[in-house]
């Protein structure tokens, strides 16, 4: 299919998101679509998928010209996408979520075994350890991740728009499938791939479009011609710098401690200790437990058994209002959507309602003025992407959305600061600024535990990595700052395990 | 490229210096205005209309009695409303404040208590009974509109078994005193009670922690939650607020009648409580209120429901047109909403 789009523009209250925009998608070939936050390209790709109509400029298929009026019209026309958001229904079965549009049914009934097999065939091309009977609500993002990508590719599409389908999965997923996206290339379709992770876009694709403020700053160059800082100056418009670390001693004194801890989640076991001004790294693959640990230590999970410390005193924490109030712990999650942010409140109080308590004044006044200068500094300093901090946070793009996220729990400016994969989504300039902040917090005393699936990121930040492998922790990698010896040494360990693991079993 | 990061130290932030303005969005104040100021000239047709109909509708008199029953309309809408934020609701309005005209009452005639502590009684007692729906539905999970339509009940009949449904019609004179009390001529104290409690709500949620907190609750409680907010905390003082209002409303209707009478209250304020807060732009899903809208929706109220009283129209008729309004407010608010998306869709 031969997808071309000419001038098109699309303006929100107070943004321009396109700006006579032009892109071109040949048959049999996998194209990136690049930009900073907010660039405009979820826009383009829900312009092409008719969840949006430009306010001018043309959609062409195979030199017609197309106005859908709903992404089943596109579907129909061979069109699939994975978008930014996640879609799924969380009390259906993963099966069901695959499958949703056009459930198979048996008489008149829906035929389950039928359900399971075929969305096991999609499923099987990316992960086998999900199974499709479980509701898509207790799965991890991650996983959730993976099932919105199966979905796609079950409606075998000859085009497939991809937005950021890598953002929050593994190195290890992100292999399968990008072998799978080659395979599907190479048998004639043509794919869009978003992501912020440049080392994946030169793996994968044959040529880049790249957006600006929402302009074309490239057009369907070759792969082969760009190198990595040509690309980053044709997103920022400027070139690339190196960070300066703030210089950090870790100091001896233990802030966090657990000891021996064990949920109803299924771990075992988890003993561990944070020091103070120390950057602990959590590494581990999709389904390996972290979010759920970290959950447990902030009170929003229940501690079947162990316990956890604050300051060499045994803490009882019962829901995050404690352990933000009592213990200053913070925990910035992963799930932005459902847990991190409020989308119909403004960016002003997304960030304020860790800190709204301590502003309070006589008789819990909150005086907006102190609000707003609380806001600012991170407003500006993660360059938080809006006409003004009064937007609502849903009306943000993805990247800004994770900012905002991330910004309300910076602001928070407690003791100990568990972070749940940071920078999803969010593009490399805004990411760098963020590792300086979380290596300020840290240099200012605040002891902050990382996990994080970017290998990249780990090995950029942490001081140690612990490695967590199904549900326990099994091992500590110093980090010497060198990717790959660091990246081996985990995933050695990991392999080591699964091994042990099943030899046990087989023996 | 693992190891080093990339930055990019001068910020000439074009960006950041344009894009961001502190001013708090115009569009969004009109936008929520808007519907505001259209109730409102619905209302003022209506006064047009019911004044020429009927002469007898401006006289002093009656004047005096519309402002007494938007008094109560208004607080009755009120109480409403502070569930209504944290995403649920309060079926048992009318229970509560019956059971709080009742008490007060009984306080006042039998036990033959001071004023004030009467109606701190009064009080009280709504407090404490909007206090258990927020408590059962928190510790339960169940949700409010099962918890408090079994509360309703249980609250109507206990009070209609402990009172055996007699009224107190021998109040201390000062009370029904209150009630006929006239300020310049035509205005009802009551009205400023009301409008005393709107001005307290409205700095509740605009500018004060627990506001914020209980809307943040209302509009996703699992964020909220992992924010810090003590959400189940947020729900049970909403209730109680809600139980508070509805016994002022019940008290100040025994001002009003100068007598406390079990049929006062009961599933008669279910709907002039919903329609209040729903006319004037509270969502139904939480997480925002319309104080001011809430207070212009209760005119509209008080407004049909006084001309038609002086039009001589039956009763029946008052209970044909407000559920009309409430199906067409409902209509309205979905149809807003489906507007807002379309635009923020940039659907034409
Ligand atoms: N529904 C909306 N209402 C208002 N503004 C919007 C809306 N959707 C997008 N925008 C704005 O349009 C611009 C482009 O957003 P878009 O989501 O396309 O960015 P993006 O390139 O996908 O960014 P990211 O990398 O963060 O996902 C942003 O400034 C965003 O705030
Ligand atoms: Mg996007």
């Amino acid at each position: 299919m031969q997808l071309s789009i000419e001038g098109v523009s699309k303006a929100f209250p107070g943004v321009q998101a396109l700006d006579k925009v032009s892109f071109e998608l040949r048959p049999g070939e996998i194209q990136a679509l690049m930009g900073e936050n907010g660039a405009g390209k979820s826009t383009l790709i829900k312009i092409i998928t008719g969840l949006y109509r430009p306010d001018d400029g043309r959609v062409m298929i195979d030199g017609q010209e197309m106005s859908f009026q709903s992404p089943r019209d596109a579907i129909a026309a061979g069109i699939g996408a994975v978008h930014q958001e996640r879609n799924l229904i969380p009390r259906f079965s993963v099966g069901e979520n695959i499958l949703l549009e056009r459930l198979p049914t048996r008489n008149g009934l829906l035929d389950k075994d039928a359900i399971h097999n075929e969305a096991r065939r999609y499923l099987d091309l990316l992960d086998r350890g999900i199974d499709t009977h479980t509701e898509v609500r207790s799965l991890s993002v991650a996983q959730m991740q993976i099932v919105e990508i199966a979905k796609a590719l079950s409606l075998e599409t000859k085009c497939l728009l991809m937005d950021e389908p890598t953002a929050s999965i593994t190195e290890h997923e992100t292999e399968a499938l990008f072998t799978l996206l080659k395979r599907l290339r190479d048998e004639g379709a043509s794919i869009v791939f978003v992501s912020h992770k440049l080392e994946e876009v030169f793996a994968i694709a044959d040529r880049v479009t790249v957006l600006r403020d929402g302009k074309n700053a490239a057009l369907g160059e070759p792969m082969s011609t760009m190198t990595r800082q040509n690309l980053i100056s044709l997103m920022v418009g400027r070139e690339e710098h190196i960070v300066n670390k703030p210089q950090r001693s870790v100091d001896t004194g233990v802030v966090l401690e657990a000891r021996g801890l064990q949920t109803s989640f299924g771990h075992r076991d988890i003993s561990f200790s944070l020091k103070r001004g120390e950057i602990l790294g959590l590494y581990g693959l999709v389904g390996a437990g972290r979010s759920e640990l970290a959950r447990a230590i902030v009170g929003a999970a229940p501690i079947t058994g162990g316990e956890v410390l604050v300051n060499g005193k045994t803490a009882d924490i019962r829901n995050v209002h404690q352990a933000l109030n009592q213990f200053r712990i913070g925990y910035i999650s992963e799930d932005r959507k459902n847990e991190g942010l409020i989308l119909t409140h403004t960016i002003r109080e997304n960030i304020a309602v860790t800190i709204w308590r301590r502003l309070a004044g006589a008789l819990g006044l909150i005086r907006p003025s102190a609000e707003l200068d609380a806001v600012m500094p991170y407003v500006e300093r993660l360059e938080i992407r809006t006409p003004s901090v009064e937007q609502k946070v849903g009306n943000l793009s993805g990247g800004n959305q994770q900012k905002v996220s991330v910004a309300k729990w910076l602001a928070a400016n407690v003791e100990i600061l568990i972070i749940d994969e940071p920078t999803v989504g969010i593009d490399i300039k805004t990411k760098a600024y963020l590792h300086e902040l979380i290596h300020e917090i840290a240099a200012g005393g605040t002891s902050v535990l990382l996990i994080s699936s970017d290998m990249p990121e780990m090995v950029a930040l942490a001081d140690r990595i612990l490695v967590m492998h199904d549900m326990r922790l099994v091992g500590e990698v110093a980090n010497d700052r060198r990717y790959e010896t660091v990246s081996n040494a985990i995933m050695n360990r990991i392999h080591a395990v699964e091994e042990e693991r099943s030899t046990a079993t087989a023996g | 490229m693992a190891d080093v990061p990339v930055n990019f130290f001068h910020r000439q932030s074009h960006m950041t210096d344009e894009t961001i303005s502190t001013e708090r969005s115009r569009r969004g104040f009109f936008a929520g205005a808007s519907a505001q100021i259209g109730l409102f000239a619905i209302v003022a047709l209506l006064w047009v209309i019911f004044s020429t109909l009927a002469p007898g509708f401006t006289s002093p008199i009656n004047l005096f009695g519309i402002g007494r029953s938007l008094a109560v309309d208004i607080v009755i809408g009120f109480s409403q409303m502070v569930v209504l934020a944290t995403g649920g609701m309060n079926l048992a309005v009318g229970s509560i404040g019956v059971c709080a005209v009742m008490l007060t009452g009984f306080l006042l005639q039998d036990a033959g208590m001071p004023i004030p502590v009467a109606l701190a009684g009064g009080l009280l007692l709504g407090g404490a009974l909007g206090w258990l729906n927020g408590f059962a539905i928190v510790k339960t999970g169940v949700n409010a509109f099962i918890i408090t339509l079994a509360s309703a009940s249980l609250f109507l009949g206990a009070m209609l078994i402990l009172s055996k449904a007699v009224p107190y019609n021998t109040l201390p004179p000062e009370v029904g005193q209150f009630g006929r009390m006239r300020i310049w001529g035509y205005v009802s104290p009551l009205l400023f009670i009301a409008i005393a409690i709107g001005a307290a709500l409205y700095v509740l949620y605009r500018h004060t922690l627990l506001g914020r907190q209980i809307l943040a609750a209302g509009a996703n409680p699992r964020a909220a939650e992992m924010s810090g907010v003590p959400v189940g905390r947020v729900i049970i003082i909403s209730h109680t607020l809600s139980g508070l209002l509805a016994a002022t409303a019940g008290i100040m209707l025994v001002a009003r009648l100068g007598a406390a009478m079990p049929s006062v209250g009961g599933e008669d304020w279910l709907l002039p409580s919903f329609l209040g807060p729903v006319l004037g732009g509270t969502l139904l899903a939480g997480g925002s209120v319309a104080v001011i809208g809430t207070m212009i929706g209760a005119a509209l109220v008080t407004t049909i429901r006084s001309g038609l009283l002086v039009l001589q129209v039956g009763n029946f008729w008052l209970q044909l047109f407000l559920g009309l309004i409430l199906l067409a407010a409902v209509m309205a608010d979905r149809y807003r909403g489906v507007f807002l998306e379309r635009r923020s869709l940039g659907r034409k």
